[in-house]
């Protein structure tokens, strides 16, 4: 569950004080799918990456499955990042220097909750997003959409409860984008909630909640049936 | 693999950036390989002149005044010297408060040897009065030199144990080879001082320039003293008593090599110097750069789960790395050198060389070492100290600029 209190994020530029994200109230329940949708610099990616311990707020209470995250030391707030929350970004950001498979263990290396041989479970991770016979492949020869699917294998490696995915699919075509939403629509019925934020309109069909974003302003959205699950 | 490993982590980290990486460590291992050096130098010229000295056996040794620089000579290089003093200032000596015993050595120069290429410097001794080869003798051969009968100096090669050997057409067999000191006593040899005066009556038949070596007279006269005496005392007044010699101690030696080391060791010291100080803020420049090269990647870390202390140490870890490959290549390339090119250094320096101790060598690595590691954790520290306070969205979008 997470839910937030009045939060609000400025920062202070040349021009004067400019407002991302203005006294944000929005709850989200365990196993929603909720898709954060807006402009670009209507305030999402910061919503998201204040919900995901990434950016303090100068204002206002994250509550995280019942724990205020901003009122926490830096050692449990990274224990919480690390372990009960997974993130995608549009860009795949795995390391250059290491394979597919040892990118996706690495979140394992920082804190570890899973009792499973992490090289295992990476395998099998791999090889749920298909990517099975690219274990020993370095980033730069897997194509985008592998590389979006591996960051998505290394989300999930600590199993988090919460998936967070700021602009998934920004950079990918018709057929892997679709890939990809299938994918998290996946992880969500495996119980995961699910925050996913993106400017593209067309996918709110596959969240179970739309949220609406215009200058740093929350508001909920109607849902709509995706024709294309 | 059941999980990466954080010594994997960190190779894998350095090997990306490997140009920049080997330059770092390159610039450690000037620095250390310059400092090792000139350390390796001080305390092998050190070491060597406390050795030559014990393999005298004498506390002080005196000789004529004018021919003192020759003395030293014969004692910090080896360069043969022939020169005499009367036999009565050994009784002037004998007198001075804190004089134990003295025993007196007659120096004869010879200009080739049958055993050597170069010239050799021959060291009469007393076998009555000798406190310093007769020990030796004690312990290594268990009786007194017998005629014709001589020691060698660890560097006087091409004779062996019980070979002869052959000095002014007289020949001798050799009894024994001394321990290296790294001084001249390595290229001298000892022989008694009637079998050289025997030596120096025949020379005067075979020898186009024969040996003048007069009975009442000697070299050098070595001085042993009293337990607690002040050396420095004991010298004032040994020169109070007989104005005509100089006295030699070891002090004297050590402060004559360090003036023919300063510019040498001053020199390597002023490289080790200017490459730290060109290098240190280059090198934390660097570090600097390679961390904002990184902020997403740190960004990253810290969205896995990475605390900021594990950033932290991480950086710094790296930078420690590299500042022990280049201190290790530093220090071997230091031994490298001094052992390939021992000879030739000190030949062309003018200085007795004689590896310290492994005690001595190690201790000076360490120290060496440790300033190293501290130069590269110093140069680390503040970039490391951004990375981990960095917000890590801010970090993640700044990679993304």
């Amino acid at each position: 569950m997470i839910e937030t209190n009045e939060v609000m994020k400025t920062y202070e530029t040349l021009s004067g004080r400019i407002t991302a994200l203005d006294q944000a109230n929005i709850s989200i329940k365990d196993g929603e799918f909720v898709l954060i949708v807006g402009r670009s610099g209507s305030g999402k990616s910061t919503l998201l990456s204040i919900l995901g311990g990434l950016t303090r707020p100068s204002s206002g209470k994250v509550m995280l499955n019942g724990k205020d995250l901003w009122a926490m030391n830096d050692e449990d707030l990274s224990e919480v990042r690390g372990s009960e929350l997974g993130f995608v970004f549009q860009f795949p950001g795995l390391l250059p220097t290491l394979n597919t498979l040892e990118n996706v263990m690495l979140p394992t290396m920082f804190c570890s909750k899973v009792e499973e041989d992490p090289s295992e479970r990476a395998t099998i991770l791999l090889q749920t997003v298909g990517l099975g016979d690219k274990l020993d492949s370095f980033p730069n020869q897997l194509s985008g959409g592998e590389l979006k699917r591996a960051a998505i294998a290394r989300s999930l490696m600590n199993n988090p409860s919460i998936i967070l995915a700021d602009e998934p699919t920004g950079d990918l075509d018709v057929n892997t984008e679709k890939e990809i939403m299938d994918m998290f629509c996946r992880i969500n019925k495996l119980g995961k909630t699910v925050v996913m934020v993106t400017h593209n309109q067309d996918l709110a069909c596959f969240a179970s909640r739309v949220l609406s974003m215009e200058r740093g302003i929350v508001s909920e959205e109607e849902g709509q049936k995706c024709e294309r699950i | 693999m059941a999980k990466l490993s954080y010594g994997q982590f960190l190779w894998r980290n350095l090997k990306r950036r490997s140009f920049r990486n080997v330059a770092t460590v390159l610039t450690f291992a000037v620095v250390v390989c310059s400092v090792l050096i000139a350390s390796f130098l001080t305390e092998g010229t050190s070491n060597s002149t406390r050795a030559g000295m014990t393999r005298l056996g004498a506390d002080l040794l005196v000789v004529p005044q004018e021919y003192a620089s020759n003395a030293d000579a014969i004692i910090i290089t080896g360069k043969p010297s022939t020169f005499f003093m009367n036999t009565t200032e050994m009784t002037k000596l004998q007198a001075v408060p804190g004089v134990q015993r003295v025993a007196p050595q007659t120096f004869i120069a010879t200009l080739s040897a049958s055993c050597c290429a170069l010239p050799t410097q021959l060291i009469a001794f007393n076998s009555t009065m000798d406190f310093t080869v007769t020990p030796w003798l004690d312990q290594e051969l268990g009786r007194p030199l017998e005629k014709d009968e001589v020691i060698l100096g660890y560097q006087i090669k091409g004779t062996d144990v019980g070979q002869p050997i052959i000095f002014y057409g007289h020949q001798f067999k050799v009894a024994g080879i001394l321990q290296p000191t790294g001084t001249g006593v390595d290229q001298s040899v000892f022989v008694r001082d009637s079998d050289a005066i025997v030596m120096a009556r025949e020379s005067v038949k075979v020898a186009w320039q024969p040996i003048e070596m007069n009975p009442g007279q000697i070299s050098a006269i070595l001085v042993q003293l009293e337990p607690g005496a002040d050396v420095q005392q004991v010298s004032a007044d040994i020169a109070a008593a007989a104005p005509e010699v100089s006295v030699i101690t070891s002090n004297h030696l050590a402060r004559k090599i360090d003036a023919q080391l300063a510019s040498t060791v001053g020199a390597l010291y002023l490289t080790a110097g200017a490459v730290t100080l060109i290098s240190l803020p280059l090198i934390a420049t660097v570090s600097t750069l390679v961390v904002n090269e990184r902020r997403r990647e740190i960004g990253l870390y810290r969205m896995m789960g990475a605390k900021k202390g594990f950033v932290f140490n991480a950086l710094l870890a790296e930078a420690l790395i590299l500042a022990m490959v280049g201190a290790l290549i530093g220090l071997v390339s230091a031994a490298a050198i001094v052992i390939i090119f021992n000879n030739t250094i000190t030949v062309s320096l003018g200085i007795p060389f004689l590896w310290p101790g492994l005690d001595a060598v190690l201790l000076q690595t360490w120290w060496v070492m440790l300033l190293t590691v501290l130069l590269g954790a110093l140069s680390a520290l503040y970039p490391a100290m951004m990375a981990a306070r960095s917000d890590p969205y801010e970090s993640i979008r700044a990679g993304q600029k």
